[in-house]
């Protein structure tokens, strides 16, 4: 066999970080200066990563499923979507055990411009498909080896595998891991029958997460990805439910309180959920502490106060309120205290903070709705979208570099994504029924 | 083996008896002049924790906690139906004051009520589709709690009346033009006997 033992991808893995990591990080056999080669074009901007993904090679197994094909496309796909790569195109899969013709198909693929080569290897076993990532750095005469590491997903699963596998790559040059292996969680269906749907992050695996019949609002991920918090009417009045899609476990009705219960969103250690309650006679924002059930009441204006976010270090939250006229973004502290108006002079809502935690985009409403993002001191605000048609509840990548958000510029509601300043927009559903209100997934366990 | 289960569901019934007292003290309707609570910081929640000891694995995702819900606590929505005594009062784009010509489709509708006191109201608030979903389910409780007000202003009796928003998402008109937003706009009536 000519797959590593798992040590010895680890060592070679925490190299090329640490590698990365800076000047005081320890040197690696490598040389230095072959990675800073890739990290330059990265860093120019407009610049992106020429990499090679040719067909696997099949080692073990009959691939009778094509999976070796489909493995390639899927990964060039999410090295595309990432922005930081382009993929050189080629056609033939390289044999196996064969270190002439790999460093031959190298050699072409670098003679069309490839700074990288991406070879996958695939075992088919009767139950589970297992992947190999040998990365390697085309800029050097010898085709260094810059990574290895291998994966298995269940047989039926050949895109996780691809996902998981695109997702190393973009660890390896950029020092986080991609978000392909990813699901956006959404609203599909027309208004008075909405239910909540799951997807891959590309649109792909479309599955149902709630059938009730009722109408099913604002899927929000929590931070395991393991449950979504929604709002359903499926006992007559906008209760808070949780849901987990990927176990056989009984839903949990969150907030039935008299009124509004709405708008949740998990704090980042997953154990509180801040959320709309209106039971004190107007829409005012609490948060659930979901080992206790203790609720605690933050805000306290006669004023509209809904759409909590919380900031990345769970130490403050951005939420929308009318208190002043307009809705417009404010940031209080976790407690409920020093409350600042972070927007002004729109009609601004669905505040999302940012993962890295220096800006939050929101939606403005001028004539159609747009995407606005505002640094977190409240400079700069700037818009993401423009054109004829609404694009509006904005949904953060994991990795602070795309953004999910629903769009009617194609005559009905579809989800797009985009990156985070706002370029590269793309359709993710394709079929002809609306879908709405996405939430992007952390990275699936 | 055997204490340590006598122990999980004794603490069940304890969780069951918070989430029990926790709703009797619910109100089953929104009171017209009920002001904020300003005492106690906290409140028990609706429903026990998802850590609270371990309820029987069920057949499906979708299934719902076997807990008894605070929705009990409120009227069941499907039992109250239209009639065509009680007309909707329509509002002005992101608006929720009531209207000269609606204040008198609502004194008829005060009048009919008050002459037919063993019937529950229940007033839907309703928004276009422009503006966003969270925002719109504000708005549309505004809408339905303006009308509350004003038909309590009027002698009906504030714990005969539930309120309901569905903001943008129960719309009685779907083209994209004001003539169809300005028939969304609006609150709703239904009635059951009491």
């Amino acid at each position: 066999m000519c797959v590593r033992k798992p040590l010895a991808v680890v060592a070679i893995l925490l190299a090329v970080v640490m590698q990365w990591a800076g000047p005081s990080a320890p040197r690696a056999q490598a040389p230095e200066q072959k990675t800073t080669v890739i990290i330059d074009i990265l860093g120019t901007p407009g610049k992106k990563i020429n990499i090679a993904v040719p067909e696997f090679t099949v080692v073990s197994g009959t691939d009778s499923a094509g999976a070796a094909k489909l493995l390639a496309s899927v990964t060039g796909s999410d090295l595309t979507f990432s922005g930081l790569f382009s993929v050189v195109a080629g056609t033939g899969a390289i044999p196996p055990n064969n270190p002439v013709m790999l460093a031959q198909s190298w050699q072409e693929f670098a003679a069309a411009g490839a700074h990288a080569g991406l070879h996958g290897l695939l075992a088919v076993r009767s139950d589970r498909l297992e992947g190999e990532m040998r990365l390697y750095d085309l800029t050097t005469p010898e085709h260094r080896l810059i990574a290895t590491k291998k994966f298995e997903t269940p047989i039926a699963q050949p895109r996780r595998l691809a996902h998981k596998i695109a997702d190393e790559v973009v660890l390896q040059f950029t020092g986080e891991p991609g978000i392909a292996d990813t699901k956006l969680a959404y609203v599909a269906g027309p208004r008075g029958a909405k239910e909540i749907v799951m997807a891959d992050y590309d649109g792909i695996g479309l599955a149902p997460v709630t059938h009730n019949g009722s109408i099913n609002l604002t899927p929000v991920w929590s931070p395991d990805a393991r449950s979504l918090a929604y709002t359903s009417y499926k006992q007559g009045y906008p209760d808070l439910y949780r849901v987990f899609p990927f176990e056989r476990r009984p839903e949990q009705t969150l907030a039935a309180f008299v009124g509004i219960n709405s708008s949740p969103a998990f704090s980042p250690d997953g154990k509180s959920l801040a959320l709309t309650l209106s039971m004190h006679g107007n829409p005012e924002i609490y948060v659930l502490t979901l080992a206790t059930g203790t609720i605690r009441r933050l805000t306290r204006n006669a004023g509209i106060d809904t759409e909590p976010t919380w900031a990345p270090s769970g130490r403050q939250l951005a939420f929308i309120s009318d208190r002043n006229g307009a809705p417009a973004v404010y940031v209080m502290d976790a407690e409920g205290t020093s409350v600042r108006q972070l927007t002004a002079g729109g009609f601004h809502t669905q505040p999302r903070w940012s993962p890295k935690g220096d800006s939050l985009v929101y939606t403005a409403r001028q004539g159609v709705h747009d995407l606005w993002i505002v640094n977190v001191d409240g400079s700069n605000p700037r818009k993401l979208t423009g054109g004829e048609a609404d694009s509006q509840g904005a949904t953060w990548a994991p990795n602070g570099r795309h953004l999910a958000f629903q769009s009617n510029r194609n005559g009905h509601w579809q989800i797009f994504a985009m990156l985070a300043d706002g370029s590269a927009p793309e359709a993710v559903t394709r079929g002809p029924g609306d879908s709405t209100s996405p939430s992007w997934s952390p990275r699936l366990p | 083996m055997l204490t340590r289960c006598s122990h999980l569901a004794l603490s069940s019934l304890l969780v069951a008896a918070v989430v029990l007292s926790g709703c009797a003290k619910r109100p089953a309707t929104l009171q017209a002049a009920a002001p904020a609570p300003t005492g106690a910081a906290s409140t028990t929640a609706a429903t026990p924790p998802p850590s609270a000891p371990s309820q029987p694995m069920q057949s499906g995702p979708t299934t719902s906690a076997p807990t008894p819900t605070p929705s009990t606590a409120r009227p069941v929505v499907k039992d109250f139906a239209a009639i065509a005594e009680l007309a909707d009062v329509f509002f002005d784009f992101d608006k929720y004051d009531i209207r000269p010509t609606d204040a008198k489709t609502l004194d008829a509708n005060a009048n009919w009520l008050k002459s037919n006191p063993n019937h529950l109201v229940l007033i839907e608030g309703h928004c276009d589709e422009r503006g966003t979903n969270e925002y719109n389910l504000a708005l549309g409780e505004r809408r339905a709690k303006s009308t509350m007000n004003y038909l309590v202003s009027q002698g009906v009796q504030a714990n005969r009346i539930t309120i309901i928003s569905y903001g943008e998402e129960r719309p009685q008109c779907t083209e994209h033009n004001e003539a169809c937003w300005a028939k969304n706009r609006r609150a709703h009536f239904l009635v059951k006997p009491r």
